[in-house]
This record gives structure tokens, sequence and C-alpha cells, in this order.
């Protein structure tokens, strides 16, 4: 059910990537919402009764969740795209959408053990979507390691390949952590986290705090593939002085 | 020697993420002919052989190999094709014979074990039929891979300095050879630094400078002293 | 010599070709390895060592040793898989074989095929010298269970034998290519690694095919689902 959300918020974002420059108007937006979402947060929800304040790292632990799986979904499709159109601007997307996305999935994985000690007693449960996050960190910190690895003209197929390789892993570890699970004892509190069943205040805050992470997100995908770009042109440029100062 | 067309590039171009090795390659050979290629180093020699063997796509242009688009048709060319290459792509612990029995049964060659014995008679190898290839020298290596080469027939052979690292005994043993293929009507493009050789064999002759031909003529005879002025005039 | 006679090869239909070279491509590997002997040997000694070690780290508590002997093997089989598929890329690296072979295929799949096939039957052979001694030491007795284990074996080898050629062929032009591989190939396997880990153990303790038909249907699918994505792929790994 989650993993089902967190695919749909992915596509209903999407269509924000065709979106190439960052214009004044959506950097101001996306300030503008990020700022509302921390106001938000701190202020306006009300402390949750039996976790406190510590609860409400919540709204940040599943934001950047969502933005770091809507990150790997992107690196998914842009690899896709690349083989097929053998575009340099979709390995560009591809490659700064999975930078970011480590960034944010190292976030999940620190913000869920701050979450997990006061609440739980204990700094990491085996939940089946933290784990899952666990693994996908490890595969996708190895994708940008084959990026430096590998060879100039390979290396974004390989990366593509990759790319498209751990997206279509997610659903079996997560099937198989799930069966996992089952024989690892629970903590003593499940706190689960979903959505159902809270007060409208924390499901605003919520939602305007998912909003502002996905807009940040593409805010600094746009920035990084413009620089990956700008450095390409620039090697481009290098390597024609050279050819005409010997020639 | 047929008025038929063999190989046809039109336009080629090839980047290397930002290197662009091949700027607009324009080249046309008759079957039966053979084209040596000259030039420097990073010229791009190495980067077109590899384009005509289908080991590397183009970035722009076509390539047409006895009629078949090499880039769309590429299974339909490969078998037409003889190549070798720096490497020589054999595999050190098996048998010279074993070698050979692995590519002709790739290729689906049929009445592969009299194949093999012709072919390594005609290379001067046959009395080293069973030895494993490492125990080869550099020059019995290379014999071998031009065994390998020409096992299945090719119409088309793609010769990627031949003649480097060779001793002169291997170096005329080879260049016999390619006399001998050459005189059998099989269509050869070769690229060499070795201006003696290269020029003997040859009917037509190229340059290639910084990833286009530069020049393109029959070779008439053409003497290794004449070669050097038209080299110089050319290339610097 | 140049002349006529390809045409021979035209005749043959496709499929034929293809299974043609699938085995020439794989009796090439095998006989290969007969003569050298070091793929084999280096995984056999490696998924020894790393059962032994396990065998002292956990201490004598037999129990204990009991209840982590599946997860044991099948890390021995991981790592072993590892490390015989970085000696199969370089295999193909000496002397560039590789282009060698591809300028003689029709169906670059073909390769895929071959190579998984060939690391399959390393493993396979690893995992039937290993189990009589994880046998012997862990005093588990797997004759009872043979058929089934052998199931879950041969689905579980299938899967790190696709996703491990996979990953192989593309860290073959890296840099790091003995870290890489591990990376990229061990955190992708963790479904399959589970799956087999947990069927295995249940077998053992005495359950039957039945109850683990959970696992054994993720082994399959996942099986599945990364042989078509590795068809799929393929070309672009090995095109220039």
């Amino acid at each position: 059910m989650r993993t089902l959300s967190m695919l749909l918020i992915s596509l209903i974002s999407f269509p924000l990537l065709f979106i190439r420059k960052n214009s004044v108007f959506q950097t101001m937006m996306m300030y503008i919402v990020m700022v509302f979402a921390i106001l938000l947060v701190f202020i306006y929800a009300p402390n949750e009764q039996m976790q406190g304040i510590v609860q409400k790292i919540f709204y940040f632990h599943v934001s950047s969740a969502v933005t770091a799986f809507s990150a790997f979904f992107l690196v998914f499709v842009a690899s896709i795209m690349y083989l097929w159109k053998n575009a340099e601007w979709w390995d560009a997307v591809a490659v700064s959408a999975a930078e970011i996305g480590v960034v944010f999935c190292t976030l999940v994985l620190i913000t869920g053990p701050i979450w997990a000690r006061p609440i739980w007693g204990t700094w990491w449960s085996w939940d089946p979507t933290l784990t899952l996050t666990l693994v996908l960190w490890l595969i996708y910190v190895a994708y940008l390691m084959l990026r430096v690895d590998a060879h100039a003209p390979k290396r974004a197929r390989f990366a593509a390949v990759l790319g498209i390789v751990g997206y279509v892993d997610i659903p079996l570890v997560l099937w198989s952590v799930e069966k996992w699970r089952t024989l690892h004892p629970k903590p003593v509190l499940i706190q689960e986290g979903g959505t159902t069943g809270l007060p409208f205040t924390m499901i605003l805050t919520f939602t305007v705090c998912v909003v502002g992470f996905i807009l940040l997100f593409f805010y600094l995908l746009r920035e990084r593939v413009s620089i990956i770009q700008s450095q390409h042109t620039i090697e481009v440029l290098r390597h024609q002085i050279d050819g005409l100062s010997t020639g | 020697m047929s008025t038929e067309t063999m190989v046809c590039l039109k336009g080629v171009i090839k980047h290397f993420d930002t290197i662009t090795a091949l700027r607009g390659i324009n080249l046309e050979l008759k079957r039966g002919c053979c084209l040596s290629i000259f030039g420097p180093n990073g010229a791009g020699k190495t980067t077109l052989l590899r384009i005509l063997a289908t080991l590397a796509r183009p970035s722009a242009g076509t390539v047409h190999i006895a009629g078949y688009d090499a880039v769309k048709e590429a299974e339909k060319v490969r078998p037409l094709l003889g190549v070798l290459s720096h490497r020589t792509f054999l595999y050190g612990h098996l048998t010279a014979y074993e070698n050979l029995q692995f590519y002709g049964r790739m290729f689906g060659l049929k009445k592969l074990a009299e194949r093999i014995t012709e072919v390594l008679h005609v290379v001067d190898l046959a009395t080293y039929t069973h030895q494993l290839v490492r125990t080869y020298s550099r020059g019995m290596q290379q014999r071998l891979a031009i065994a390998r080469a020409i096992l299945h027939y090719p119409q088309l052979l793609l010769l990627d300095e031949p003649y480097t690292g060779l001793d002169k005994h291997a170096v005329n043993r080879l260049h016999n050879l390619i006399l001998r293929l050459h005189s059998e009507s099989c269509t050869i493009i070769m690229s060499t630094h070795d201006l003696h050789h290269g020029l003997d064999v040859c009917d037509e002759i190229a340059i290639q400078y910084r990833g286009k031909i530069v020049y393109r003529g029959l070779s008439l005879g053409i003497d290794v002293q004449e070669f050097e002025q038209l080299y110089s005039a050319y290339v610097g | 010599m140049c002349k006529n006679s390809n045409n021979f090869i035209a005749l043959m239909s496709g499929s034929k070709i293809f299974l043609q070279q699938v085995l020439a491509l794989l009796a090439k590997d095998l006989k290969t390895e007969w003569r050298t002997r070091e793929i084999f040997t280096s995984m056999f000694v490696f998924a020894v060592l790393v059962v032994v070690v396990f065998n002292f780290a956990i201490g004598a508590d037999t129990e204990l040793i009991r209840q982590v002997a599946s997860g044991v093997i099948w890390i021995a089989l991981s790592f072993a898989s590892v490390l015989g598929l970085q000696r199969t890329g370089q295999m193909e690296s000496e002397e560039d074989s590789l282009q060698g072979v591809l300028l003689a295929l029709h169906d670059r799949s073909a390769l895929f095929i071959a190579k998984m096939l060939a690391q399959m039957v390393y493993l396979l052979i690893v995992a039937l010298c290993t189990l009589p001694l994880c046998g012997m030491w862990f005093h588990i007795d797997f004759i009872a269970c043979i058929g089934e284990l052998g199931i879950v074996f041969m689905l579980g080898i299938l899967g790190l034998s696709i996703v491990g050629t996979l990953f192989a062929m593309i860290t073959l032009h890296t840099r790091a290519r003995e870290v890489m591989l591990p990376m990229l190939f061990l955190p992708v396997s963790v479904p399959l690694t589970i799956a087999s880990v947990y069927a295995t153990a249940q077998l053992i303790a005495g359950m039957t095919l039945r109850d683990n038909a959970g696992y054994l249907s993720l082994i399959g699918v996942f099986d599945i689902v990364f042989f078509t994505l590795a068809l799929l792929v393929f070309d672009y790994i090995v095109e220039e």
C-alpha cells in the first residue's frame, strides 16, 4: 500500500521533469513552500499524544523517503530513455537523480533511527520499508561508484543498465523482506507511521511537506543537470582548442 | 577485379565522449581490391577498421558491406568479414586446433576438420596443431590469428597493422600470405606503418589524418621514396 | 580460399545456429576450465574456507550452528560465485577474445546464456562438493530431503548465475573490477539470498516443498524477471 502511494506520487510529479530550467518563479515557489512546510511542522501541527515532539521527524522522514523513491523511479525512466534514444541529456538526468536520490535516502536512514530510539527504545527495527531503503542505498551507491569507475564510452550504458536493474529489484526485495520480517520479532510499540486515522492538521502538514520536498528535488535536479551539461561543453571546447593549437 | 562495390562508407562520423575520432569518412572499394591505409597514430585508422568490422557503431553516416547495411544488418555482414587486430582473439589454454574448432563451430562451418587442417597448412603451423597457444611465439600467434580470420572463407579481410611486432622472417611470411590471398580475389583493407610491404601488395592507397581521408589514389607501383614525399605533403 | 562457400552458413535456420553457438561457447569455457581447473578450485576452496571460519566464529554451540547452517552455505556460495565470475570475465579480456567472439556471434544473447550456464555448472559442482562437508561438520542430514533441496539449489544457483553473469560483463571494463562486482551483485541478489536461505533452512527442519511455496515462487519470479531483463539489455552492454 505504502509503496503504491509512493509510486503514484513519483508518477504525478514526473511532468515537473520537463521544465528544463529553474526560472525565478519556480525557485521562489520552492522556497516559499519549503518555509511554509517547516512553519507548519513546528508551529501548526499538534504534538502527537504518545510520541511527543519527536514525532515531528516523521514528516521529514517520510517526505525524504517519498522523494528518494521518486528519484530512483526517475533514474529508471531516464535509464530506459537513454538506452532507447542515446541522448546525453537523459544520461545527465539519470546521474543527477541518482546522486540526489542517494542523499535523500541517506536522510531517511538517519532520521529513521533518530525517530525510532525514543519511541521504540531501539535504534533500528527491521521494518520492511526501512530495510528496503537500506538495500536501495547500497545499490545506488554502487551505481555512483560504477560511474566513477567505468571507462568513458561505456560508462553511461552500464549505469543505465544498473539503473533499470535496481528499480526492477524493488518489488522483489520488498516481497522477500516482508517474508523475512515475519520471522523477526516485532518491536514493542508498533507505530508503522501510516497516514490513516490522523487528524486533518497532520495530513495537511504532511502533504505540504511532501510537496515541498518534491519541489526541492526537482530544483536540485535541474541545477545538477545544467552543471553536467556545462562540464561537457567545456570538455568539448577544450578538445577543440587542443586540436586547433597543434594543427 | 570486378566492378562490384564491396565497401561503401558515406559521411561516417564517430564521437567518443568528447573526442571526435572520425570526421566524415567517404570510402568506396571494389570487390577484389586491396587498399592500404597509411597515417600517423591517432588518425583514426583503428576506429575506421573497427566500424568496418561491426565492432563499433558510427555516430553518423552509413556503412555498406557487400550491399548490406553494416549497422542494421550486422549479423549478415559478420560472416563475410575476417578481422586481424592488435590482439589475437585467441585462447591461450587451448590448442591451435581447438581454437579453430571453436570459431569453426561458431560460424557453423561444415567439414570443419578438413578446413582446419587446410588453413593451418596455409599459415605453416601444421606441425604445431596440438600445442597450446600459450607456448607460441608472437609470430606464430599472429599466423594463427590469420588462420582464424580466414577460416570461414571471408570476402573482406580487415587487417589492423598486421606487421607490427614481427621479426623480418615473420613479416616476409605474412606478406607472402597476404599476396596469396589477394591473388585469390579477396578484398583486403589494411592499415600499416610498414611502407615497403604495404605499398607492395596494394592496388590503392589512402592516407588518413585527423579523422579524415586526405588522399586517395591508385598505387600504380609507387615506390617508397615517392610515397614518402607524397605522405609529407599531406601529413607534414 | 576467399571465394564462395559461405552459403552453407545461411542455410542453417536461426535457432539452430543459436543453439550451436551456445554449445560451442560453453564447450570452449568448460574445456579451458578443465585444463587449468583454476576457477573451480578457487571457488571450492573459498567456499570451504567460509564454512570453516563461520564454524569457528559461531563457536561450539552445535544447536546454533544447525540453525545458521543454511545461511552459512548460501553465503559461501554467493562469495564463491563472485570469485568465479571475476575469473570468467578475466578469461575473455586476455587477448581481447571477447571481440573475436562478438564477430562470430549471430545473436549476442548466446554469449550471455553460455556464460550463465558455465557459471551454473561451476556453482553446482561446488555445492555438490561442499554440502557433504557441511553435513558432516554441522551434523545435518541432507540426504533425507535431497530431492527437494536439489530443486531449491538449482533455482537459487540459476538466479545467482543470471545476476552474476550480467554484472560480470558490466564490470569487465571497470578499473576496480574486484570491488565493483560484489558491490553490485550482493545487494541486488538480496531477495534471492533471503528466499534461498529460508527455504533451505525449512527443508532441513523437515518441512515439505509445499510449505515453502512462497519462497520458491519468489526465487522463480526473481529468476524469470532477471533472465528477461538480462536478455533485453545484454546487447547494450557488449556493444561499442
